[in-house]
Parts: C-alpha cells; structure tokens; sequence
C-alpha cells in the first residue's frame, strides 16, 4: 500500500491523528482500563510518566461504544477513549482504551492497522491482571501467551510462565487481550499476552507488585532503564498498609495467614476480606486527605 | 465478512429453513433434529468475526492455537424429491449482554443467508421461534403461524395443530416477532420470497427456564416435516420431552400455591377467561429456578 491509498483508507476508517511521530521499529504496549487491580493503566501511565511521550491517534468512538448516555464513577463523568502514545526517543507506543461494546473484531484489527501501517510496531505486548485466590505476600509471576512459538522462543530468557494449556471455560468468553493476541496472530504480527495473578482483595484498587513485575519485563526487553524508585517507595508503603490492616483485624489476619498457607476461604469469608481492605484503604487515604 | 464454501451442492429451487436460537431454543431444537434425521450435510458457513465476540480460545504450551466463534452454517439435503436448505445459528449477532440481534448486524446477517437462498433460486423460507402463551404445560403446544403471503398463511393454517395470531383471544391478529427468526421474514419480502415464521407455544411461566421447551419443538418440527415432505423419528425427542417434563414438574411443585391455583385453572377455563402470571410471578420463578435445581442435584437429577 502506497501513503496516498494509505491516506486514502485512513481518512474512511474512525481514526484521527494529532501527529506522525518517528518511530523506527517500535513496540506497542495494550492495556484495557477495566483491568484488576487497575494493572494496565498504572503501567501505562508509569512509563508515560517516566518515559516522556505525547498522544497521537485516537479511534473514534461511535462505532465501538452505545452513546445512550454516560457513565458515572466515583462522582464523576466518564467517557469511552481510546489513545495511542507515542515515546519516539524510546521506540515505544502505548495504546489504552475502554473495552469496545460491539464490533470488537474491527477495533482491534483497526488497532493492528495503526500498530503496522503507521507505526511499523515490530512487537505487541498485551497487559492483564488476572483475579487469583491467593495473598498479597505471594511473588507475582509474568505468565505469558504468544501468537506463535517464535515469538515465545525471543521472549524464553525473561522469567516467564509459558508452558500451560488453557480453553476459555464454558461459562465464560476469551478475553479481550486474548483476542487481540488472535487478531495479531492472524496478521502475522507477533505479539504477546501477558497477565499477572492479582490477589481478589486488591482487584477493586492497585496491585503495585504486579505492576512492578511487568515494568521489570518491558524494561529488560526493551533496555529502557525505567527509574523504579517512585514505584519501590508505592510499594513500600502499600506493604506497611496491608500489614497495618492486619494487625487492627483478627478476621483480615485470619483470612490472609489462610490464602498464605494455601487454604481456600468462604464466600463469606472472602467478601469480608474484601469489605475490610477497601474500608481500611479509604480510611487511609482520608485521613492523608 | 462472507460466505466461505465448503463445497458446492447441487441444488434445485431448495426449500430454506432457518432459525437462531430465541426463547426456549424451541426453532434450533426442531431445525436441528430435522437437520439430523434427513441427513443434511454443512456446505457452507458465514464468517464469524465481523458479527460475533468469539466464545473459546485454546492455547497449547503457550501458544495461541485456536479461537472459536458462533457457528453460522447451511446444510443440505434432497428429501422426497425435493432439496432442502437448512440454516443453522449457534447464536444471533447480539450485543454484549443481548440475545437478539437488530440492527445493522441483524440486517448483515439475514441478508447473508437470503444471498444464499436466493443463489440456488429459493422462493420460500421458513423460521422458528416461540410464542408465549397462556397455556398450561400439560396442554399440547399449538403452532402460531405468520406469513408474507395469504397464500402461504392458508397453506400452513390447513396443517393440524396450527393457528393464526388472529384466532388467539385476545391478541386480535398483531404483534411482533424479536430478533432474526422474525426479521427474516420481513427481508424475504422485500425480496419477493415467500417466508413464514412457525412458532411453538410454551407457557408464560416457562419462558425464562433455562432449558430448550422440547414439547413446542416436537409440535413445530411435525408441521415442518409434514410441508416438507420428510419422515421423522421421534425417539429423540420424545426422550429429551420426558426429561424436560421431570424438570418443569420440579418447578412446578416448587411454586408458591396461590400461583400454582393460577395456572392450574387454564386446565378448566376458556382461554378468554386466562390471565398471564404477574410480574411478581415471573420474578419469583426467575429467582428460584437455579436454587430448585441446586435442590434437584442433590437428590439425583440434574438440568440439562
């Protein structure tokens, strides 16, 4: 395809570019802002933060989104969007949306669109938090799904979970982060999927561990040399919290020392465990308030 | 997004039944068995991924090997001297969180199939669904019948068990078919094909089960075969009846008594005289179906 018959589709498709940045052979970053514990965008926003950069394309919403209204959250108004970013100086584009409503298939192949056709993006790297039963205090492992056995075999030396087999359920549906990775594989784009367990009781807030954990990835993968002394710190305190919060309650203790032993809690048990963190989390950031 | 060929049948002016799955599956349950005992063979599908959100993916050792979406696919078959058409949905190209299509992917997707109908020169088209009635589930489900044409009406009306809208008391003739198995029909006549929609009764009370009502299949599948000339074997059906019968039973004794008096008088009285079950009614049933097979698990049964 020549840049005018490029121009050409472009100008059909719902996409509006604010710039043409200079990319060489960059990676894109995927993250959904409906995510647990909030991983995608915490670690989108670490590396716009760190890494400098500016939004250039966005796709438009009116196809993929109902425009009955808008939604409310935390008292305020939100809309659907979804952004590219590009950092040029470090050969990095980040996109991060709201999850499509409807025509998925073509979103995410306008996605692919931008990531080869305008950025000539040489990897796709997926981000996900995935709810586990299990305590804070566990190590985050990176598992990983990729679109072809090449592209698992480039990424074999960075501490990944790859070897596991997994169908969708019968009571649920693939992931969007999944079938992006199927849309890339499709079009012979390599890319990668890649999620991080979140324990239950921090997917309503932020996982920092997990973040931390892909951060670590993209930043060997890349050579970006990514500054973690902010995220460390956010750590440190977010430990010092969990641990508070288990010293003031016998049954957020009872519950965590349980997950930590590898013994399943009630169903009760988990929504007071969840109602206890979040209560004790607010209180919190109140009271620095 | 197309129709991708498995292999090219040979067929003459085929008569075309199609159906997506709707309240109680009662069309895909019958179409299916009729795609079953003729024999039909899939010769066709329409490409899932611009209608549908995919529903399984398989990744082995890492990586990606599979997805798997809604299966849209045309079978065919010669029967009596007649070839047959058969069109079957897993599911229609809904919205997240919708079970009936409309608009422009409904449109897309019903359009796709008359393409294919109109191709191997079909002019008459049949559909499926339900019509939730005042009946009582011991009754024999009736079959409502709607057509484009006078002439078809007339046709399917001189079936045995079958009735227009217009003989239902208290409906006068009108109404409204949701989704594809009602679109369809509405797209076939702007064409210039005949279609028709057979619609199996279930009771009100049993629209929300989870379960396909296999009575109202066996009702429409016996209008179906006999307009297209087809020999059906029951033995399947009526097997998954008797099942279904075990589990409507395990409902019904479960309903509260003021309800069950309710439903228990449409055995007695003129369908003039019957009264849908409330709202709170369907609430109730809504609520507790899941809890009362909770219950039946436990003592051996299980839903299907």
């Amino acid at each position: 395809m020549n840049s005018s018959e490029r121009e050409t589709k472009a100008e059909r498709e719902p996409l509006r570019f604010f710039s043409r940045p200079a990319l060489r052979s960059p990676v894109l970053v995927v993250a959904w802002s409906e995510d647990a514990g909030r991983l995608g965008p915490k670690v989108n926003d670490y590396l716009r933060r760190k890494l400098g950069g500016h939004t250039f394309c966005e796709i438009e919403p009116l196809e993929f989104f109902p425009m009955g209204g808008v939604a409310i959250e935390n008292d305020l108004a939100k809309f659907p969007a979804s952004w590219f970013y590009a950092s040029p100086e470090h050969d990095l584009v980040l996109f991060e949306s709201s999850p499509p409503s409807s025509d998925w298939y073509r979103f995410l192949s306008l996605v692919m669109d931008v990531a080869r056709d305008h950025c000539h993006v040489r990897e796709v790297h997926t981000v996900g938090g995935m709810v586990t039963i299990s305590a804070h205090t566990t190590p985050r492992q990176l598992v990983a799904a990729f679109s072809s056995t090449e592209v698992k075999r480039n990424l074999s030396s960075y501490d990944l979970v790859t070897t596991f087999d997994y169908e969708t359920a019968a009571s649920q549906r693939p992931t969007l982060s999944s079938y992006l990775l199927w849309v890339a594989k499709r079009r012979g784009i390599p890319a990668a999927s890649l999620w991080v367990p979140v324990p239950f009781y921090l997917a309503g807030g932020e996982d920092l561990k997990a973040e931390r954990r892909v951060l670590q990835f993209i930043d060997q993968r890349l050579e970006l040399g990514i500054d973690f002394r902010e995220l460390d710190q956010d750590i440190k305190r977010q430990n010092e919290e969990l641990a508070e919060a288990r010293a003031g309650s016998a049954h957020i203790e009872e519950c965590i020392a349980k997950l930590e032993s590898n013994q399943g809690l009630s169903e009760e048990e988990s929504l007071r465990l969840v109602e206890g963190i979040d209560d004790f989390i607010k209180r919190k950031r109140e009271q620095a308030s | 997004m197309g129709i991708r060929y498995l292999k090219e049948p040979k067929l003459e002016n085929p008569e075309v039944v199609a159906c997506w799955p709707g309240i109680g599956n009662i069309g895909t349950l019958a179409v299916d068995t009729l795609r079953a005992q003729i024999g039909a063979e899939a010769f066709a599908e329409i490409e899932p991924w611009d209608l549908f959100y995919p529903r399984k993916l398989a990744i082995r050792a890492g990586v990606v090997t599979r997805m798997e979406f809604p299966s849209s696919r045309f079978h065919a078959r010669s029967v009596a001297g007649r070839d047959v058409m058969i069109f079957l949905g897993e599911e229609q190209p809904a919205e997240a969180d919708r079970m009936y299509a409309h608009g422009r992917k409904a449109e897309e997707m019903g359009n796709l199939v008359l393409d294919v109908a109109q191709r191997f020169g079909c002019r008459r088209i049949y559909t499926s669904g339900a019509a939730v009635s005042l009946i009582h589930h011991e009754a024999r489900p009736r079959v409502w019948v709607v057509a484009t044409s006078e002439g078809l009406l007339k046709n399917l009306r001189r079936q045995e068990n079958t009735v227009l809208m217009s003989e239902i008391e208290g409906i006068g003739g009108s109404g409204s078919i949701t989704g594809l198995n009602g679109l369809l029909l509405g797209l076939a006549r702007r064409r210039g094909m005949e279609a028709a929609c057979l619609m199996g009764e279930i009771p009100d009370y049993l629209s929300g089960v989870p379960f396909p009502y296999a009575r109202a299949s066996k009702s429409v599948l016996e209008v179906l075969s006999r307009v297209l000339g087809a020999e059906m074997d029951y033995g399947t059906l009526n097997a998954m009846i008797a099942q279904v019968d075990g589990f409507v039973e395990t409902i019904y004794e479960n309903l509260p008594s003021p309800m069950k008096e309710r439903i228990e008088q449409r055995k007695l009285e003129r369908p003039s005289k019957q009264e849908p079950i409330t709202e709170d009614d369907a609430k109730w049933i809504k609520e507790h179906v899941d809890e009362l097979f909770r219950k039946g698990d436990k003592g051996g049964e299980r839903a299907a």
